[in-house]
C-alpha cells in the first residue's frame, strides 16, 4: 500500500507541479494568472493521443507536434486573452478574458475529440506495477523541465533576459530589453510545459477533455502552497499534493479525500498566506 | 310555432352556410397526417443513443406510410434536435405543442431533458412516451400523458440485484458510485435493497471520475472482501481503470452494473482485451443472444426487416426497436381508436396488456406508466457487443 501511495502520489503530485509552473511562467513575465494552463494539459494528452494513435506517428514525431500545437496555443493566449488586457492590468479583467479562452479550447475539443476519455499510447514499454512508467513519466518529466529551466535561466542570455523582466519589467524595458518578445516568449514556453505535463500524464489520465478544469485547479493550489511565481515552491508544494490527495484516497476515499485536499490548502493558506516559499511583497511608497 | 317562408329560407341558408364552412374541415381533418413530435439529441455529447433511437423511428415512420398509413391518414415526423440541452428541448416542446399542433410527442431520450419538458407536456395533456430511466419521471397522478417504455432505474437495480442473489449466487457485495449526483445516489439505493434481500454490502464507495489511480477503492473492497463489484457510473474512463487495477491484483472479481459497462469505449481504454472479461452490464433480453448465437425469434424479425435500411453495426439494437415501437405504439393508438384525439391515445394506452413490440412487452394500466417487465431486463456479457446486440451473462437459460 506504501508503495501505491508514494508511486501514483508522486506521479499526479509532478503533474500538479508541472501545470503550477505553466501557471508561473506565464505569470512570471505578464503579472497574469492565465486559466489556460490546464488546458494546455489537457491538450498535451489529446493532441499526443491524435498524432500518434489516430494519425499513427512515431511517438517523438507525435511528442514534438504536441509540443508545436500547445505552444501556439500558449502564442494564442497572449495575444487575445492577456496582450489586450494588459493596460488595465488593475481591473483583473485578464480573469474573465484567460477564462473565456479556456473555456473555448475546453469547448471545441469537447466537439472535436469527444467527450469520452480516449486511450493513450503507451511510450516505452517500461516497468509494471508501482513502477509501471504511466507512474515514473510524469516524475521524470518533471525532473527534466526543472533542470532545463534551470539552464534556460542560468546559462543562456535569453534566459537571464526572462529573468530581469520577470523581476521587474520596467527595469528591464528601460535597459532596453524587448519585454514584449519575452513576454511572448515565455507564453509558448507554457504552452511548450503544459504540453510536456499532459503528455506525460497521457497514460495515467489518458486524453480527456474534462482534464483541462481538474489541472486547472489543482494545477493552482501548488501555486498558492508554493508562492506565487516561485518554481521550486510549485514543484515541492504539487508533490507534497499528490501524495496528500492519495493517502486521502486510501485513508478516507471518495469525496472526503478531496475535501481533505481543500481543508489542508485553507489551513497554509491561513497559516502563510503568501504561500510557504513565498515573501511577502514590499511596496513602494 | 308557424313557419314562415322568410324563416325557412334564412334557417336554410344558415344550414347550408354551417355545412359548406364546416364540411372543409370534416374533410380535413379525416386526411390530416398524424404528427407526431420527436425531441432527439442528434448532435453533441451524449447522442449515440438518439442517432440510434432516430434510425428505428424513421424506419418505421416509411413502413407504416408504405403501407398507406394508419386509416387512411400519413404519418408526419417533427424532428427536433435538442442536442441534449434542456433549454433546447424546452423550447422545442413548446414548439411543437402551441405551432406545430402534434397529436403525440416521442421523447426526450435523456433524463436531464425530461426533467424539465414533463411537467409542460402534462399541462398541455400531450400523450408522451419516453426511455429516460429517472424514477419520478412516471408519475400518473402529475403526468397522467407520460408513458415509459424503457426500465426504471429501480427496475435497473433489481436486474443486477437478481443477477447477484439470484443467478451468481454471492452473498458480499462492494458497492460503487461516481461522485456525481447519479452515482451518490444510485450507490445508496443500491446498498439498500442488497441489505434489505439479506446480501452484505461489504463496501459502498463513491470515487471521483477522474482519479487516476483506482487502487485505494479495490484494495479497501478486496481486503473486505467482496464477492462481486456492482458499479453505477456512466464514466467509461473510471470502469476502465477499475477493470485494469482488477487485473493487475490478479483478482477475479465479477463486474456488475450500468450499462456503460459494455460501452465500445472500454475496448480502447483496458489495457488487455481480457481485462474486460466478467463483465456484466445491463442488457435486455430482447436484444440479447444465447448460447446458440441466436436472437429472439421476434427481435430476428426486425433485424431482418431493417436489413439493408437501417445500420446496426455502430449502434444498439434496443435503440432502434425502441424507436419503431414508440412510433407504431402512436400508429396503433390511433387505428384503434379512430382519431387522433390527445385523450383518446392516452386511454387506449392505459388498456394496453402484454403488447408485443420489438424491445419489450409493454403493459400499461391507469396506475402504471412504467410497462416495460423487470423479467425482460437481464444481465449481459459485456465484452460480447454484436451488430449491437450481446450475449446472455452466464446463468441465464
Amino acid at each position: 500500500m506504501f508503495g501505491s501511495i508514494l508511486s501514483s502520489g508522486l506521479a499526479v503530485g509532478a503533474i500538479y507541479a508541472l501545470i503550477g509552473i505553466t501557471y508561473n511562467t506565464m505569470y512570471s513575465t505578464s503579472r497574469v494568472m492565465s486559466f489556460t494552463a490546464g488546458q494546455l494539459g489537457m491538450l498535451g494528452g489529446v493532441l499526443g493521443s491524435l498524432f500518434i494513435l489516430k494519425l499513427g506517428l512515431p511517438i517523438f514525431a507525435g511528442f514534438l507536434l504536441t509540443l508545436a500545437g500547445c505552444a501556439l496555443v500558449g502564442f494564442v493566449t497572449e495575444l487575445v486573452a492577456v496582450r489586450p488586457v494588459l493596460k488595465s492590468i488593475e481591473q483583473h479583467l485578464y480573469v474573465l478574458s484567460t477564462l473565456a479562452l479556456a473555456l473555448m479550447i475546453q469547448q471545441v475539443t469537447a466537439i472535436q475529440w469527444g467527450t469520452e476519455p480516449q486511450p493513450f499510447p503507451r511510450l516505452f514499454g517500461i516497468g509494471s506495477g508501482v513502477l509501471d512508467e504511466k507512474f515514473w513519466l510524469p516524475v521524470a518529466a518533471c525532473a527534466a523541465v526543472v533542470l532545463g529551466l534551470e539552464l534556460l535561466y542560468r546559462r543562456t542570455l535569453v534566459g537571464r533576459a526572462f529573468l530581469a523582466v520577470a523581476e521587474d519589467n520596467f527595469a528591464a524595458r528601460a535597459l532596453g530589453l524587448p519585454e514584449r518578445h519575452l513576454r511572448v516568449f515565455s507564453y509558448v514556453l507554457a504552452g511548450v510545459i503544459g504540453g510536456i505535463a499532459g503528455f506525460a500524464a497521457g497514460e495515467l489520465m489518458l486524453a480527456f477533455f474534462a482534464n483541462g478544469p481538474l489541472l486547472n485547479f489543482y494545477g493552482f493550489v501548488p501555486v498558492a502552497l508554493g508562492g506565487l511565481g516561485n518554481n521550486r515552491g510549485a514543484v515541492l508544494g504539487g508533490l507534497a499534493l499528490g501524495v496528500f490527495q492519495q493517502l486521502a484516497n486510501f485513508t478516507v476515499g471518495g469525496v472526503f479525500a478531496s475535501i481533505a485536499v481543500f481543508v489542508l490548502f485553507i489551513v497554509v493558506l491561513l497559516a502563510v498566506p503568501q504561500g510557504i516559499f513565498g515573501s511577502a511583497a514590499a511596496r513602494r511608497v | 310555432m308557424t313557419l314562415s317562408r322568410r324563416n325557412f329560407v334564412l334557417g336554410s341558408s344558415g344550414a347550408l352556410g354551417a355545412a359548406l364552412i364546416g364540411a372543409p374541415r370534416f374533410a380535413r381533418a379525416a386526411s390530416d397526417s398524424i404528427r407526431i413530435g420527436w425531441l432527439a439529441a442528434l448532435t453533441g455529447p451524449s447522442s449515440a443513443p438518439g442517432v440510434g433511437f432516430d434510425r428505428g423511428v424513421n424506419f418505421a415512420i416509411q413502413a407504416i406510410n408504405a403501407g398507406g398509413g394508419v386509416n387512411g391518414r400519413q404519418l408526419e415526423l417533427i424532428t427536433r434536435d435538442t442536442q441534449g440541452d434542456p433549454t433546447k428541448a424546452v423550447n422545442a416542446t413548446q414548439e411543437m405543442i402551441n405551432s406545430r399542433k402534434v397529436h403525440a410527442i416521442w421523447g426526450p431520450t435523456n433524463s436531464g431533458e425530461s426533467l424539465a419538458v414533463t411537467p409542460i407536456m402534462a399541462r398541455a395533456r400531450v400523450p408522451n412516451i419516453h426511455p429516460c430511466v429517472i424514477d419520478s419521471l412516471i408519475d400518473t397522478k402529475r403526468f397522467p400523458n407520460a408513458f415509459r417504455i424503457a426500465p426504471s432505474s429501480t427496475q435497473w437495480d433489481d436486474a443486477v440485484r437478481g443477477y447477484c442473489l439470484n443467478v451468481m449466487k454471492v452473498k458480499k457485495i462492494a458497492v460503487i458510485g461516481d461522485t456525481t449526483g447519479y452515482g451518490v445516489s444510485a450507490a445508496k439505493s443500491c446498498a439498500e435493497n442488497f441489505k434489505r434481500d439479506g446480501a452484505e454490502v461489504v463496501y459502498l464507495g463513491n470515487i471521483d471520475a477522474t482519479q487516476p489511480d483506482m487502487s485505494p477503492d479495490m484494495l479497501r473492497m478486496r481486503n473486505a472482501g467482496a464477492e462481486a463489484i456492482v458499479v453505477w457510473s456512466v464514466s467509461t474512463g473510471m470502469e476502465s481503470r477499475m477493470l485494469n487495477k482488477r487485473a493487475d491484483m490478479q483478482w477475479d472479481v465479477p463486474f456488475v452494473g450500468h450499462p456503460s459497462l459494455a460501452s465500445g469505449e472500454i475496448r480502447s481504454l483496458v489495457e488487455k482485451p481480457q481485462n474486460w472479461d466478467k463483465v456484466y452490464a445491463v442488457g435486455y433480453r430482447s436484444c440479447s443472444y444465447g448460447a446458440d448465437g441466436k436472437l429472439p425469434p421476434h427481435s430476428q424479425e426486425l433485424v431482418d426487416r431493417v436489413k439493408g435500411k437501417v445500420r446496426l453495426d455502430d449502434t444498439l439494437l434496443w435503440w432502434v426497436a425502441a424507436g419503431v415501437d414508440a412510433v407504431e405504439l402512436v400508429a396503433k393508438a390511433v387505428r384503434e381508436t379512430g382519431s387522433s384525439d390527445a385523450k383518446g391515445i392516452i386511454e387506449h394506452w392505459n388498456t394496453l396488456k402484454a403488447y408485443p413490440g420489438y424491445f419489450g412487452t409493454y403493459t400499461y394500466t391507469p396506475q402504471e406508466h412504467n410497462g416495460y417487465p423487470t423479467q425482460e431486463v437481464v444481465m449481459s456479457a459485456a465484452n460480447s457487443a454484436r451488430d449491437g446486440t450481446f450475449a446472455l451473462a452466464p446463468g441465464y437459460n
